[in-house]
């Protein structure tokens, strides 16, 4: 058992761990985050997608040792006071049906308009490569996401 | 039957894009999946063969047991010999095989010993600790092999490897063929392929102690029918099963089949002292987590010159693997579109279920009839080719005509409304057909093979249970229906509960637009509870999301339900203002005078005196303000082989692609993707859209990428998503979509199917589209998927896909 600690959406977490916990059973069982969800376990799903460091990764693919020391954003800690633009967005656009790989799907798109914050369609379609949507078949999703990069541009305008 | 008028006191929601009520909790990773569920569990994991076909002559599992934080096992023989077998419902020969592999196992991936421990990981080194001695038995793999005279038997009471035969004949053959001018027959092959839902199937079963009751938890999509099996199964009484489903990763058919491994889960978890929980893996559903059946069909057109179709034969070989509970009913379900769009007088079909060492089969999305419309829709291009007829004229030349709604197939499916014309030429006006004919020609030039297809294809819904019998005779489950309670709370705010799931098709938001709009009010102050509780929730044996039946049944059942309600609220007013009913009306939460707005009751006013001020009520009216229904489809006729119909609702739809392949790579890329759909009126259009191009994207995979590969020796090859290929958000074409409202008479809101129609219609679009880029090779499509490999080797070498 090695002792890892974590700060996951702002919070502290310290746990022993076995060396082969993966981190994303971590997440969801040692500090009970269960919007991470897992789909393939093979990497190519992206369910599993949280933000380490800043970086979208895929948590299957991790041991919980891995994360230790890190910083770790997952869906729950998106929202702040209401819900996060793009979060609203793919509600606007219809962008859920069963809901499974929507905390992967926002995930990455945010990472994508956080370095690119007004994609093309093109641009938005590559950047969730990564993640499988079995019910949407993707439309919806790309126009969620290009809603809420101008939903960002409108809210910048309106600042003084 | 209710008027629409009569049913809807306000149009504010029916028919707009209300934004979905079950968002909020999905996007901020509140949902609760059964793995979610904060419940004390140990861990199940199950060992599965690696064999195809084999004999279990001996388990060991005493290593496994003494590892430190193994609780409890359960093997294949065990099970057997406190459960009773599966329950066949189509094939009409005997094929013993319980939940368990007891005697034989018949595929890779066959459960074969659960083991329950602390955690995941323990009961994981359990797995290996586990010897199990097997005599490997020949495999039976493909059609082909399993009908050989000198095949092994999977089943060998069955003294046959096909365990459903069976010819319908239906209408006039012999004049029709005597008629006709030419015969055109080719053959098909399908693949076997699934929709495979993102959250893999989950389960957790607990063991009241107390009084040996179970408590079960799980993703499962039909929990009307898995309650009963899973009862009959254990041999207990339906009141010692408490089934609750939650929330549910996505279904598409593939989540019917849970049932066998709850049977034995009950049974390990009443070995130990906590619910035990059970999460597939992904390489165990695409394994055993069933796939659609790979197919041989036969068809043969009888024409005339001018491309009038007069009859229709078939002869269809499904591989259904070795789950006998489904096995059947893919050939018996084509019998829904078996005719496609079109006014053929005569039909004949034979049927074969064919038993093989391949994984269990289930209803995938739509159900036999992707391949049922892949045939006729390539066929029809086949015969158009032969005649020089363009493809858009042959299929106008032979539709079903509006005129002739509701139109009755030769074997008693009955199309109840649909303008199959005018949806074909709304997409070729929104393809720009013409003009694509032209450009093809032009790109030609440049070495760039373009193509169009098109496809026309019947989407039916709610399934009529009863068809399943149609060759075995006497049918336990027959009609289709669904129960609903609609109760309106202290402040006057209504909940709603389902005896259906919701894998994703957002019931919620759907059943608040239609009683808001029965109430007159908005459809916040609708609520449901999504997780459906066997002991609370109104159930029936049809109960479930499946078959498309939420727009037909399980909205009727809520639309009466609320209807109840309404009525008990206008009699309760109706004593409180002191005016007939016939002078009141619903307005803004209340109901008010038709001469006098100030005359006026809240609803939370109704509900003090139904809850609470009781002796005020008038007389012969109950307390409380909750009501039931129960609804059921009224056009669904019994079963019997001369006059049926397998399903109660039709939908429609024309898929339209243009593609470029490469010739070099095989690669093939959309330049153009229309879908016209008709599914009669809409609720949400905002859902309706979504459902529609997911499920196209389903087809689009099974077209192009999607195969489940058995090699020779029985073993599956395809088993991670690095291997079975899904669609990714790149390679896709931007989908323009239109629609038509042709409202079904026999549903309270003209609603019919949508979610499965574009997995049925496109199949054939790629396909037709593939074969005319091609056509400069002479490359014929036969089978799917169109991958790069055989486009390449079809160019060069086969001619043939």
């Amino acid at each position: 058992m090695h002792k890892i600690k974590v700060r996951i959406n702002g919070k502290d977490f310290e746990h022993e761990v076995e060396p082969r916990l993966l981190l994303v059973h971590y997440i969801r069982e040692k500090a009970r985050l269960t919007g991470t969800h897992v789909g393939c376990d093979t990497g190519n799903c992206g369910a599993c997608t949280v933000l380490f460091n800043g970086d979208p990764v895929k948590s299957c693919m991790m041991i919980a040792l891995q994360a230790n020391g890190a910083q770790i954003t997952t869906i729950e800690g998106l929202a702040g006071n209401g819900l996060h633009p793009v979060q609203e967005a793919f509600s606007e656009r219809f962008a859920v049906q069963c809901g499974y790989c929507t905390p992967g799907m926002i995930l990455s798109a945010c990472s994508l308009l956080q370095s690119n914050p007004q994609p093309n369609e093109a641009e938005i379609r590559e950047a969730i490569e990564g993640n499988l949507c079995m019910c949407t078949g993707y439309q919806q999703i790309v126009d969620a996401i290009a809603h809420a990069a101008q939903k960002a541009k409108g809210l910048e305008r309106r600042k003084p | 039957m209710m008027k629409l008028e009569e049913i809807l006191v306000t149009r504010n929601s029916v028919g707009k894009p209300v934004q979905r009520k079950e968002d909020v909790k999905f996007v901020m990773g509140k949902g609760a999946y059964v793995d979610d569920l904060d419940i004390d569990c140990h861990h199940a994991v199950i060992l599965r063969s690696p064999f195809p076909h084999a004999r279990i002559l001996k388990i060991d599992t005493s290593k496994a047991e003494a590892l430190d934080g193994v609780l409890a096992v359960v093997t294949g023989p065990e099970v057997a010999q406190q459960t009773k077998p599966v329950p066949p419902r189509a094939i009409t020969k005997p094929a013993r095989q319980y939940v368990m592999a007891a005697e034989k196992v018949r595929y890779v991936g066959e459960p074969v010993v659960a083991v329950a421990a602390r955690d995941r990981y323990i009961a994981e080194d359990a797995l290996e600790l586990i010897h199990v001695e097997y005599e490997p038995l020949p495999p039976v793999v493909e059609i082909d092999d399993a009908l050989r005279d000198d095949a092994p038997l999977i089943f060998e009471e069955a003294g046959s490897n096909v365990l459903l035969h069976d010819r319908l004949e239906h209408g006039n053959l012999e004049d029709a063929y005597k008629e006709a001018d030419l015969i055109i027959k080719e053959q098909f092959r399908m693949h076997r392929y699934s929709s495979t839902p993102l959250e893999p199937w989950a389960i957790i079963a607990g063991h009241e102690k107390a009084d040996d009751s179970f408590v079960v938890w799980a993703n499962d999509q039909q929990p009307g029918r898995s309650t009963v099996n899973v009862c009959n199964a254990l041999g207990i009484s339906h009141y010692r099963l408490r089934f609750i489903v939650p929330d549910s990763g996505g279904g598409f058919g593939i989540k019917l089949a849970l049932w066998p491994y709850i049977v034995f889960l009950c049974l390990l978890a009443r070995k130990v002292d906590k619910p035990v929980k059970w999460i597939q893996t992904r390489t165990e559903h695409l394994l055993a987590g069933t796939h659609a059946p790979d197919a041989h069909v036969e068809v043969e057109l009888a024409v005339k010159k001018d491309g009038k179709i007069l009859a229709l034969s078939m002869k269809d070989i499904e591989n259904d693997g070795s789950f006998v509970h489904t096995s059947g009913i893919y050939g018996l379900i084509k019998f829904a579109t078996l005719v496609g769009c079109y006014d053929i007088r005569a039909t004949r079909a034979e049927l074969m279920s064919v038993v093989t060492n391949k994984g269990p089969t289930v209803q995938n999305r739509g159900v036999g009839k992707p391949t049922m419309i892949f045939v006729i829709e390539r066929m029809v291009d086949i015969v158009a080719k032969k005649l020089g007829l363009d493809p858009s004229e042959i299929r106008f030349r032979n539709f079903v005509r509006p005129e002739q709604m509701p139109y009755t197939t030769p074997s008693g499916e009955i199309y109840e409304s649909g303008n199959y014309p005018e949806c074909l030429r709304k997409a070729l006006d929104l393809i720009h057909y013409e003009d694509w004919k032209k450009q093809k020609e032009e790109r030609k030039k440049q070495g760039r093979y373009t193509g169009i297809g098109i496809s026309a294809g019947i989407e039916p819904g709610t399934s009529n249970l009863g068809y399943y019998y149609t060759s075995r005779g006497v049918p336990e489950y027959m009609g289709n229906a669904e129960g609903a309670i609609v109760g309106m709370d202290y402040d006057g705010n209504v909940n709603v509960l389902l005896g259906s799931v919701d894998t994703g098709q957002g019931h919620v938001t759907t059943t608040a637009q239609v009683v808001a709009d029965m109430l007159g009010i908005s459809p916040d102050r609708v609520s449901m509870n999504t997780q459906l509780d066997s002991l609370i929730s109104p159930f029936l044996g049809h109960s479930g999301a499946y078959s498309n039946k939420f727009n037909d049944v399980d909205l009727g059942a809520v639309i009466m339900a609320t209807k109840k309600l309404r009525d008990k609220m206008f009699r309760i007013a109706s004593h409180m203002l002191g005016l007939p009913e016939g002078e009141l009306r619903l307005k803004d939460g209340k109901i008010s005078a038709v001469k006098d707005e100030a005359k006026a009751v809240p609803f939370s006013e109704i509900a003090s005196l139904a809850y609470k001020k009781i002796l005020l009520l008038p007389e012969g009216v109950e307390p409380g303000l909750k009501e039931i229904a129960y609804y059921k489809n009224p056009v669904a006729k019994l079963p019997s082989k001369t006059d049926f119909n397998v399903q109660l609702t039709h939908s429609n739809s024309v898929h339209a692609a243009v593609v470029e392949v490469d010739a070099e790579s095989g690669a093939v890329q959309f330049l153009k993707y229309v879908i016209v759909h008709d599914c009669g009126n809409q609720i949400n259009p905002g859902i309706v859209e979504g459902m529609v191009i997911g499920s196209t994207v389903h087809g689009i995979g099974a077209a192009l990428y999607e195969e489940f590969v058995y090699n020779e020796d029985g073993q599956l090859l395809s088993t991670t998503f690095m291997d079975y290929l899904k669609p990714l958000s790149i390679g896709l074409p931007r989908f323009e979509l239109a629609h038509m409202e042709s409202p079904c008479p026999y549903t309270l809101l003209g609603t019919k199917a949508v979610g499965e129609g574009g997995a049925i219609g496109s199949l054939a679009a790629v396909a037709n589209a593939v074969e005319d880029a091609l056509s400069p090779f002479g490359v014929r499509v036969r089978s799917l998927p169109i991958t790069p490999e055989k486009v390449v080797r079809a160019i060069r070498e086969t001619r043939e896909i």
